[in-house]
This record gives structure tokens, C-alpha cells and sequence, in this order.
């Protein structure tokens, strides 16, 4: 049998929405696929009927030479499936975790390999739910990957997972399959994809590529603008949403003028410190952003930036030092700080069974948008920001990029003149992030002071400085030139690898 | 400054009844649900016991005796009758629960009442039930006490004629008493689920960050958060008692205006009660296992199953503790016996500290848990 | 096999890591138990009374004594009708009885002599008790009287004997009864939640990818839940039988048995509840509504279900409370009555099966409603050897 998965003509249907239409794909045994396409393109839907988890309108489809849905129960012990949340137990711990794995797919519990491979050993009775993201995405496909599965389906594993854990996770898959194991990955990444032997790239539940990568483009970077290209392209577009900003600050109006040059610091981190027991989660964190500056801070998962992230914006208190946003000391008045800041939370975290407009409109009147400009505003907004078909569409049922670009919408809403953006273009697709960089760039140019967190080291070059972060400290500031030199890297990826082992070496003598 | 507090204010509160009312199970649930309990509970609750079951052994098989059992035959409380030989059977009737209770009449039953000597009569109740059993009983005696006045020989001497008026519920009906009660309780489950989960629920979702990040403050979370159940228990409240009059014509005896002030404000109790739970904990489970812990026991020392002057000394303090012990005192006050404003304020008082004490620490708990 | 063992292993390590199930397991039926046990009280309730003497006569005064005699009785003496009424309305006495200034007067004469008795008709069951203590307390006055010469004998005396609970007192059903109600919330409660859970956290999505079938899910969680349910049962009846001295004259195993039946019907409710309802805040509504509520007032606990009419009669036979309530009174006070544990189990068995197949049924092994059988013919299926 030359094909895992031979799919003809299959139609998939949600209410009135197509997922799959009229879709056609064969999937080679003994190869890596990468499944790349927009958000909402069909890629998921695709995964779970292909395992008989959905179950198609019309068409024909044979996984394994199995019938999916008839057939799910002989079906499924020949593959191993990681959907996009692993389904990892997280009140299990590491080891439990594995043994239940071992025992529902009915495999012999030697994980000393699995546990070598995914560094793990000396986490074995650690609670999955404490495990960084990283070190989870490694757990679940280790649990996938048990008793060798003929077939191999990941949905997105390297969402929100910092670039060496993202590089430990394909080695994983690379080592623990045989020559004869069939992989179907779902990315973002495009570099990720350009590697692998196939790319399927799918647009609006149709296939629009299938191919070798290096057919299409010999590099990687090349690989992502031919992808755009595919997907419809990407044309720069001078940003509505910073036209439509107007600076202002709405509380306090006089933020701290500093430093050597007078320069304004609208945010400043001193001495940041949140201790847990004896764990430092961060420590003597530092730094102050001027206005208009895009700064970055970029870290392994687990090295403390989500925590910074929620003490500067007062989510979290911190056990020393304190944080000024505007000149606000975010410890003694939160409350006023806050009303100058924008934030965007790492999750998803608006009202899922309110519309996009409801969404808005709640946010506008809490900011304090009075009533009778408030209709205006938000139609205005929905307009800037793209989201005029969807506004009376619950905001749970978009897809994620759209809910990021409501989530920014929302932290806009009140012209804040700092925006505190944690992770926003995490599983967001390739022309989406783009189209959000431009804004991004845009609004720091009409002087927003930004703070953004990113897994995505090309992203790292859009910012004006970057931090480094690593177990909770600071180990390298600078603009990203200063810290390609710094590592004597040529791309942001790597300057991160070297610097990030520098530091272990340091640490370990 | 206060109009961008009503602003935010009326903002959140409109996001709540957007998240409650506009999934179409939910409203059904919240409203739908509550009826349809008190349909069923107000007609088969009652401790009007009906439909008695007997079983008798007649060892005197006289003119009397049966005639005696017919009086049982005839009278509308008394159901089917087993009418058996020996008191094997008798026993193994009471035993099987096929009856309440048992009537045992004895060889000289007849002898004795035709000499004017004291003929007895014997009634087993089902102790499995004391107080059924007990009402039961009860019923048997007045039955047999009524046809032994009319077979006595002696002429009436001194006696007690007892002649007794129920105020406020002159044929002492019970429907009238548990509906009153079931209306507080409903009101009562469903406001603190609704406010129970509301904080849980956003602190699970990671849009409890959000609120927190904006700037509302905590003052305006509370008045946002808590105005909506309240209103949306206000009007189920209002719904039920509707249902209460409409349908079960149970005369309303008090102010109108003072029930709902009244209502209001122990629904206030209870949202501050939801709220704080809501604030303390961080799932929703946690939650609805809270709430559990308090409403059954709240339900329990409401007064409504058995009397709090009753409950020893301990209790009795603990029962100031519970805001539905005032609720369905005043329920039940203004509704049956048109409680006066005086009386009202007195166990208003308790209900309005035991609101401010609860939306206070709630609100000072859901800031103070940012860690 | 294994797959099951492993699943319930699982499930069990869950529930010791998460405490507030345990907690709920092992604290609410010792609450509810102190509630039961000290809070409620069915029987030789103590009610405050006023007591309004309008006859002089010394002799009417030993009456007015004896009532603050009776240990059931609280009395209050008042000068007016005035206060009574006040009093009344403000719920400082349940009820009164009026002295008529003729009372003695036509005791002697041999004749019936009027008393008034007024209750508060507001609260039933207590105007009852203020009905019959006041008739009582007045008969027994009587008999002991100088009058009781000239009053009538009864020509029948009745005697009443209450059998099982020569005691009349109502803490011995009351509270094993009330493990009905604890268990009833314990089961529905714990379980109501715990499968809505995995489809929240998509770990159901991982499991229905891996060779599990439906009854290894079904059983994987009701194995472990009923394990703490018999737990939880057992300590709710030594609390019942060693700590709070409550006679017990059955047999422990057939206890056990018929609990164990009562706990599965239980946790098919909550699975059911749990499966069908992916919302946790519904799923907590109902679970309210088909659980606690239904439990106190139609499980026959509180409310003799004899006396409600016949179509709620009816209803009730679809609530496992009713069974047991039925079953475990009986046990506690009776002893063994085959044909009443006999009834309740079979019925609680038919009950527990029916719940169980809907749990079965509604447990999806894929991530929407199996209904498109068209695509069988469609599609080739591949042949298994061996």
C-alpha cells in the first residue's frame, strides 16, 4: 500500500459553514506531511475525520485502508493522534500521565527512552498541569508517540513553545519513528513545514498546494512568501488601525522624563522580583521602555515572562520592586496605572457568548467611551479592524485569528498610549501575524509604547530592543542587532539557542 | 467621576444579561425550571395525610364493630382496607408497609359497649413514619371517640368543647403554607448558582484578567455583577408569586410594596452569599460543591421543617447566621399574615447586615486572590 | 481489561488530588447528619403558647398551671385579646387558648364547657401541635379535676400502640432517612461534572484516539465514583449507628447491598446529566433540580407520599430517593422485611440499568452525534485478518 490516507471528493459541514469542500488528498506512507493554511481553513477538521472523530457529509475516505467511520475501533490502534490541547491529564503527574497512555493503547511501560528523549526523567513526578508549555507539548507527544503508531497525527504541537523546545520536539519525532511511519503535522511555523518532505497547503477546505517544499521554494523565507502568495497575498497596507489612533493619555499626563538622553519612559520595571517558597519565578527584573519603542521579551517557556507580564500589569503582585506605567507605580495605584495601559492576554480571554459587537461595546463603555459617541466608536472600530462580516458572530465561534485581532481590538479600544501584548500571534496564521506586525509597527510609530512576547524569532527582528529572558533573570539586553552580534548568530533563532545555552554553561560551572 | 461609574456599572451589568439571557437553555432553565418545581412540590408536598391505608382485625365480628369500621369506610381520608383473620397477617400488613396504620378489635367489643362497661379499641401506627403515623392515629381516635359518644349510654356530664380558629389560614390548609416556603427556596437555589458561578466562571475562562486589567474597580465589578441575578430573581420571585395567587388563589394579606422591598433585599442577602463563595473559589466546581455545603443546611434551619424556637440554643444563634430563615419568615409573614412595617424592619435588619458583611468580603476576596 | 483498570486508576488519582470531592464525600454527611440529628425535630415540638384567663376560679387556675407544666409547651399569660392578636402577627406565640369567664361555671353544672383555641394558621404544622397540646392538656386537667367526677366516660377507649418506634421518635427515621438525601446529592454532584470535564479539556478528544471503547469510559467512571459513594455511605451510616446511637435491627450486608444499588442509580443520574450537558452551570442547575430539591420533598422523607394525588404518586416512582427512604427506614426500624427489600431493589436495579443504557448511549465516541449511516456503503472497509 503506497498511501496512509487516500481522501476523494469528501464534503464536511458545520450549520452553514463548509469546513471541507469537495476535498481530494492522498498522504504517502513513510512520509512527513506538513499541513499548513489559514486559521478556520479546514486544517483540524481535516485531522479529526481522517481518525473518524467527525464524520463526513459525502465523499470517500480510507485511513490505513480502514474505513473511519465504520472502523474507528480497528483504526485506532494503529496511530497516534495529539490534539491541539495534547490531552494531557494535568492533575496526573508526568509518569502517570505515560502509564495511563501505555495501558488505553495496551503497550509495556518502558519509557526510560521517552523520558531520556524528552528530558523528563528528573520531572517524572512533577504534576503535568505544573510542567512549563513546553516541557507539556513534549509529555504529549511522548504519550502519542507510545507503542509505535503506524501513523502519526499532531495538530499544531508547537504553539507557544520557545524555539529550542521546538527544535527538541522535531528531533522527538524524527528519532522515535521508523522508516515506515507515516506523520501528518499541522503547523504555523513555516520554516517547520519547509523541512519536511510534503506541504499541504489548504485554503477554505480545498487543497491549494501539494508538494515538496523545496520545490516550491529553495529557503525557508522564500517558502513563506510563496506560501503567502498561495494563500491569496499579503499587500502592505499603510495600518487603519494607527491611522485611526490618536494619542492621548487619559489620566496622567505627565510621564517621568529619565535617563541620560531625557528621554520619556512610559514603562519602567524595577527591580521585579516574585518569589514562590524559595523559587525565584523572577528575579531583579529591570528595564524601561521610551516611548514609541517596540520592546521585546523573549524567553524559553517557564523562564518567568508571563509572570513579569502579570505583575506589570497589576494581575499579580509582585514580592519585590515594583513597576511605573506612565509614571504610575502600578503597586500603589493599580487602578490608575491601568487605565493607561492596553493588554491582550496570552489566552483567549474575551466573552465567549457575546457577539464581536457586544464584545466591543462592553469594552468601550468600561473603558468610559460615553454613550453617545460609543455606537460610533465600535462601528469604527469594527470597520478598521476587518470585522464587519463578523460582528453579530458569537466571538467564540471565530476563528483564532480573528479573535486575536477582536482581543487587540479590545485593547485599543481607549486609544491606550501603552499596549502590553503577551504572545499575540501565537497559532495565529502566516499572513495574519504579518498583517499584525504592520500594526503593531504602525501604532509604535505614532508613539504607543509596546511590550510583546513571541515565540516567533522572525517577529523578534520587528522589535526596536529586545530582553532575554531565562530562569526568571535577565541575560541579555539589546536591540536585536546587538544580540545577533552578542551570540555571533546570523538570525534571531539562533542568536536565542546560543545565548540561552551560554547561560546553562554559566550556570553549570 | 459618578457618571463614568454608572457607565461602567451599566456596561457590565448589560454583558451579564447578554451571557445569561441570550442562550435560549439557559433562560429556559433559570425560569423554566423553578415553575415547573413548584407545580409539582406545592401539589404533592402536604402533611394533610390522605389516603390511609388499614388493615383491621375484627375478633368481635359484631353489628357494632361493623359498624364502627364503616364509619372508617365512609370518612374520605381512609383508603383501601384489609380486613384479616389472625394477627400473623395483621403483622405482616404493618410490616410490608401496605398500610399505615392497624385497627384490632377485640371478642367483647360489642358485650362491653351493649353493658356500658369500657369496650377498647386498639390503633397501631407505623412508627417508620412518626409523624404520619401519628396524624394517622389521630384521625382513627377522633373517628372512634365520635362513634363511641353515640353508642355511650350516659348522658353527656361535664366536658371541654374545644372550639378552635386558625388565623390566617382558617381550614389550616398546608398548600398555603409549603407554597410561600417553596417560593423562597427556588428563589433561593437559583440565585446562588447564578451568582455562585459568575466570578468562578470568568476566573476559569481567564476573563476575570481582563475585568481586572480594565478600568473597573472593584466597587463597580460588585455592583455589576451583582445586579443582574438580583433582578433576574426579583422577577422570578415576582413570576411565582404571581403563579402562587393566579393559580392557587391564596389570598395575599399584606403590603405589596413591603413584600417586594422585602424580597429584595433577602435576595440581596443571598447574592452577597453567592458572591463570596463565587470569590473564594477558583472552579466552578468548587463552586457548585460550596454552594451545596451551604444551602443544605441553610434550607434545613430555614424553620421550615421544624420550628427554630424548637432547635437547641446553638442552632438557634446559627440560624441568625442564615438569610432564609428571614426570607421565608417574611414570605410567609407578608403573604399569610400581613406583617406590619415594624415587624418587617426587625427581621429586615438581620438580612441587610448579613448582605453588607458577604458583598463586602466578596469584594475585598476577589482582589485580594491576584496572588 | 486493562484499559479499564488503567482508566479507573486514573480517575481515582484525580479525585485524590483534587480534595474538594473528598471533602464533599466525607463532610456533607457528617453536616447533614448534625442537621438532621439536632435541627430537626418531628415530633414532641415545643411551641410557645399564650394562655388568657378570664375565670376567677381558683380552680381554673391549676388548668392555666398545668400548661406551664407540660414540657411541650412554652405558655405566656395575657391580660388581652388585644396582645394575643399582636402577638400573634409578630410570631412571639404560635397560638393561645382563651378561658371563657363561664368555664368553671359549667363544669359544675355538669355541662361542655367552651375553649378557645387560636393558632397561628400561618405555619400548619405548628398550629397542629398548638391544637392538640392545648386539647390534651385540657382533657388530662380535667380527669384530675373535682370536675372529672361528674364528666362523661368514654364508652370506647381507644389505645394507641406505635409499632418499631415505641419511642415516637422521629430521629430514628429521620435520620437514616436522611442518608437518602446526602447520598442522593453525593452521587449526582460528583458525578455531574466530572465528564462535561474531559470534553472541556480536550483530554476526551485524546482518549477517543486511542483504543477505548464506550464501556471502558462508562465504567471508568462510574467504578471510581461508586467506590467513594460506598465510602462516603458507610461512613454516613456508622456516623448513624455507632456515633449517633440511632437502633439499627436489619442486616449490614443487605444495607450495603441495597445502598450500593441506591449509589448506582445515583451516579447514573449525575453521569447522564453530566454527558448530556456540556455546560457546567446548567449542568449544576439541573443537577439541583433532579437531585437535592426532588430528594426533600417527594422522596417520602418528609411528605408521606401516600397523601399526594395519585399522578405525583406516580411520579415519584422515578426517583430512586423514594426506594430507598422506603428501604433503609425499614431496615433501620423493622429490621428484615423481605417483600420491602425485595420491591425497592428490584426497582432501584430497573431504575440504575435504565440510567446506565442512557449513559451509554450518550457517551459519543466521536466528537458529534453518530447519524450519518449513509456513509457506510460508501466507503470500502478494510478486512481484518486473523
Amino acid at each position: 500500500m503506497m498511501n496512509t490516507v487516500e481522501i476523494k471528493n469528501l464534503t464536511k459541514t458545520f450549520g452553514k459553514i463548509t469546513a471541507l469542500d469537495n476535498f481530494s488528498l492522498n498522504i504517502e506512507k513513510g512520509k512527513i506531511t506538513g499541513l499548513i493554511g489559514a486559521d478556520g481553513a479546514g486544517k483540524t477538521t481535516l485531522l479529526r475525520t481522517i481518525i473518524g472523530l467527525l464524520i463526513p457529509d459525502k465523499g470517500k475516505i480510507s485511513t490505513l485502508g480502514f474505513n473511519p467511520v465504520t472502523q474507528k475501533n480497528e483504526l485506532t490502534p494503529h496511530i497516534g493522534y495529539m490534539p491541539q490541547k495534547f490531552g494531557l491529564y494535568e492533575d496526573l503527574t508526568v509518569i502517570e500521565n505515560l502509564t495511563l497512555y501505555a495501558d488505553l493503547k495496551n503497550v509495556p511501560h518502558n519509557f526510560e527512552k521517552m523520558l531520556e528523549f524528552t528530558k523528563l526523567a528528573p520531572f517524572q513526578d512533577r504534576l503535568a498541569g505544573a510542567l512549563s508549555g513546553g516541557m507539556k507539548q513534549k509529555l504529549g507527544l511522548a504519550c502519542t508517540l507510545l507503542g509505535n503508531p503506524e501513523f502519526l497525527l499532531l495538530d499544531e504541537p508547537s504553539v507557544g513553545v520557545d524555539p529550542i523546545s521546538r527544535r527538541d520536539l522535531m528531533q522527538m519525532v524524527r528519532e522515535m519513528i521508523n522508516p515506515e511511519t507515516t506523520v501528518l503535522w499541522s503547523t504555523a511555523y513555516l520554516d517547520e513545514a519547509h523541512s519536511f518532505d510534503t506541504a499541504v497547503v489548504i485554503d477554505k477546505g480545498k487543497v491549494i498546494y501539494e508538494g515538496r517544499p523545496h520545490d516550491l521554494a529553495p529557503t525557508p523565507q522564500e517558502f513563506e512568501n510563496k506560501v503567502i502568495e498561495l494563500m491569496g497575498g499579503y499587500k502592505q497596507e499603510p495600518s487603519k488601525i494607527a491611522e485611526n489612533y490618536e494619542y492621548g493619555i487619559p489620566s496622567h499626563p505627565n510621564p517621568r522624563p529619565q535617563g541620560a538622553r531625557g528621554n520619556i519612559y512610559t514603562v519602567e520595571a524595577d527591580n521585579l522580583e516574585k518569589k514562590y517558597g524559595n523559587f525565584y519565578a523572577v528575579k531583579n527584573n529591570s528595564f524601561c521602555i521610551q516611548k514609541g519603542e517596540i520592546f521585546g521579551l523573549l524567553g524559553p517557556n517557564g523562564a518567568g515572562k508571563s509572570t513579569s507580564f502579570k505583575m506589570m500589569c497589576g494581575l499579580a503582585k509582585p514580592t519585590g520592586g515594583t513597576a511605573r506605567i506612565m509614571g504610575v507605580d502600578i503597586t500603589k495605584d493599580p487602578e490608575k496605572a491601568r487605565s493607561n495601559l492596553g493588554y491582550m492576554a496570552q489566552k483567549f480571554s474575551l466573552y465567549g457568548t457575546l457577539t464581536v459587537r457586544e464584545n466591543l461595546e462592553f469594552f468601550a463603555s468600561a473603558y468610559g467611551i460615553k454613550f453617545k459617541n460609543r455606537a460610533a466608536k465600535v462601528q469604527e472600530i469594527i470597520e478598521v479592524f476587518g470585522l464587519k462580516d463578523f460582528a453579530e458572530q458569537k466571538s467564540e465561534e471565530l476563528p483564532l485569528g480573528l479573535k486575536q485581532r477582536l482581543s487587540m481590538a479590545c485593547a485599543l479600544i481607549h486609544n491606550p498610549p501603552v499596549l502590553f501584548l503577551d504572545e499575540p500571534t501565537s497559532g495565529v496564521d502566516v499572513i495574519t501575524r504579518r498583517d499584525f506586525w504592520n500594526h503593531i509597527t504602525s501604532l509604535a510609530k505614532k508613539g504607543v509604547t509596546i511590550l510583546v512576547t513571541t515565540h516567533f524569532m522572525d517577529e523578534a527582528e520587528y522589535c526596536d530592543r529586545i530582553s532575554l529572558f531565562y530562569k526568571g533573570e535577565t541575560i541579555a539586553l539589546g536591540t536585536p542587532q546587538e544580540l545577533k552580534d552578542k551570540a555571533g548568530a546570523s538570525t534571531m533563532e539562533e542568536t536565542f539557542i546560543t545565548l540561552i545555552k551560554e547561560s546553562e554553561g554559566d550556570n553549570g560551572k | 467621576m459618578l457618571r463614568d461609574f454608572f457607565r461602567r456599572v451599566l456596561a457590565l451589568m448589560k454583558k451579564e444579561f447578554i451571557t445569561i439571557w441570550n442562550d435560549p437553555k439557559t433562560k429556559g432553565i433559570i425560569i423554566g425550571l423553578p415553575i415547573v418545581q413548584l407545580l409539582i412540590f406545592s401539589n404533592a408536598a402536604t402533611m394533610e395525610v390522605q389516603n390511609i391505608d388499614v388493615v383491621a382485625l375484627d375478633r368481635s365480628k359484631s353489628v357494632e364493630s361493623r359498624e364502627l369500621l364503616s364509619r372508617f369506610e365512609n370518612s374520605p381520608r381512609f383508603r383501601n382496607f384489609y380486613y384479616v383473620e389472625n394477627e400473623k397477617d395483621f403483622k405482616k400488613k404493618l410490616d410490608e408497609q401496605k398500610v399505615q396504620i392497624g385497627l384490632m378489635i377485640n371478642n367483647d367489643f360489642a358485650r362491653d359497649i351493649k353493658s356500658g362497661s369500657i369496650a377498647e379499641v386498639q390503633v397501631i401506627a407505623d412508627g417508620r413514619q412518626t409523624n404520619s403515623a401519628s396524624i394517622a392515629s389521630g384521625y382513627a381516635s377522633q373517628i372512634i371517640a365520635g362513634y363511641g359518644a353515640e353508642v355511650s349510654h350516659q348522658k353527656s356530664g361535664a366536658g371541654i368543647n374545644p372550639s378552635v380558629r386558625n388565623w390566617f389560614n382558617p381550614n389550616l390548609e398546608y398548600k398555603w403554607y409549603i407554597l410561600t416556603v417553596i417560593v423562597a427556596m427556588l428563589s433561593l437555589v437559583t440565585t446562588l448558582i447564578l451568582t455562585a458561578l459568575s466570578i468562578a466562571r470568568e476566573r476559569e475562562l481567564g476573563t476575570f484578567d481582563q475585568l481586572i486589567v480594565s478600568p473597573l474597580s472593584s466597587p463597580e465589578i460588585l455592583l455589576g455583577k451583582s445586579i443582574p441575578p438580583l433582578i433576574i430573581a426579583m422577577l422570578l420571585t415576582m413570576v411565582m408569586t404571581g403563579i402562587v395567587i393566579l393559580f392557587f388563589h391564596i389570598p395575599f394579606a399584606g403590603s405589596v410594596i413591603l413584600f417586594l422591598v422585602s424580597i429584595f433585599i433577602s435576595l440581596l442577602a443571598i447574592v452577597g452569599v453567592g458572591l463570596y463563595i463565587s470569590s473564594i473559589c477558583n472552579t466552578q466546581q468548587q463552586a457548585i460543591l460550596s454552594v451545596m455545603t451551604f444551602m443544605m443546611p441553610a434550607v434545613l434551619l430555614s424553620g421550615f421543617i421544624s420550628p427554630i424556637e424548637d432547635m437547641p440554643v446553638f442552632l438557634q444563634y446559627l440560624t441568625w447566621l442564615n438569610p432564609v430563615r428571614f426570607f421565608m419568615v417574611l414570605t410567609r409573614g407578608i403573604f399569610l399574615k400581613g406583617m406590619g412595617l415594624e415587624e418587617v424592619i426587625t427581621n429586615l435588619i438581620p438580612l441587610i447586615i448579613i448582605a453588607s458583611i458577604t458583598l463586602t468580603l466578596a469584594g475585598r476576596t476577589f482582589k485580594r486572590k491576584l496572588g | 481489561m486493562k484499559i479499564l483498570f488503567a482508566l479507573i486508576k486514573k480517575e481515582i488519582k484525580q479525585i485524590l488530588r483534587d480534595p474538594s470531592s473528598i471533602i464533599i464525600a466525607f463532610v456533607l454527611p457528617l453536616i447533614s447528619i448534625l442537621i438532621y440529628m439536632y435541627g430537626i425535630n418531628l415530633d414532641s415540638v415545643r411551641v410557645t403558647m399564650g394562655i388568657k384567663n378570664d375565670d376567677p376560679n381558683p380552680e381554673v387556675a391549676t388548668l392555666v398551671k398545668s400548661f406551664g407544666h407540660s414540657k411541650y409547651v412554652n405558655s405566656i399569660y395575657f391580660d388581652n385579646v388585644k396582645d394575643i392578636e399582636t402577638a400573634i402577627a409578630r410570631s412571639k406565640i404560635k397560638g393561645a387558648v382563651i378561658i371563657p369567664n363561664d368555664f368553671s361555671t359549667k363544669l359544675s353544672r355538669g355541662q361542655s364547657a367552651d375553649l378557645l383555641v387560636i393558632t397561628d394558621g400561618s405555619e400548619v404544622n405548628t398550629a397542629n401541635y398548638v391544637q392538640s397540646y392545648a386539647i390534651s392538656i385540657a382533657n388530662s386537667w380535667l380527669a384530675t379535676s373535682k370536675y372529672a367526677a361528674s364528666a362523661g366516660r368514654p364508652a370506647i377507649n381507644t389505645q394507641t400502640r406505635t409499632w418499631y418506634n415505641p419511642d415516637l421518635n422521629s430521629h430514628y427515621f429521620i435520620v437514616p432517612g436522611s442518608i437518602a438525601i446526602t447520598m442522593t446529592l453525593i452521587g449526582i454532584l460528583l458525578t455531574s461534572l466530572v465528564v462535561a470535564r474531559e470534553w472541556e479539556r480536550g483530554t476526551m478528544e485524546a482518549m477517543l484516539s486511542t483504543s477505548v471503547k464506550t464501556i471502558h469510559i462508562v465504567l471508568g467512571k462510574y467504578i471510581p465514583y461508586f467506590i467513594l459513594g460506598i465510602l462516603s455511605l458507610t461512613f454516613n451510616i456508622f456516623l448513624c449507628v455507632v456515633v449517633f446511637q440511632i437502633p439499627f435491627r436489619g442486616n449490614y450486608f443487605v444495607l450495603l447491598l441495597v445502598s450500593g444499588l441506591f449509589l448506582f442509580t445515583c451516579l447514573g443520574i449525575g453521569l447522564n446529566i453530566s454527558s448530556v450537558l456540556k455546560n457546567q452551570f446548567l449542568a449544576s442547575m439541573v443537577a439541583m433540580s433532579l437531585g437535592f430539591m426532588p430528594a426533600l420533598m417527594l422522596s417520602g422523607l418528609m411528605f408521606p407520599i401516600n397523601s399526594m394525588p395519585v399522578f405525583f404518586q406516580y411520579l415519584t416512582r422515578i426517583l430512586p430517593p423514594r426506594y430507598y427512604v422506603s428501604f433503609v427506614e425499614s431496615e433501620f426500624m423493622a429490621g428484615g422485611v423481605n417483600s420491602i427489600r425485595f420491591e425497592n431493589a428490584v426497582y432501584l436495579t430497573i431504575l440504575g440499568l435504565l440510567f446506565f443504557a442512557a449513559v451509554y448511549k450518550n457517551t459519543s465516541m466521536r466528537l458529534e452525534k453518530d447519524s450519518s449511516n449513509h456513509m457506510r456503503e460508501m466507503m470500502p472497509e478494510r478486512q481484518v485478518r486473523g
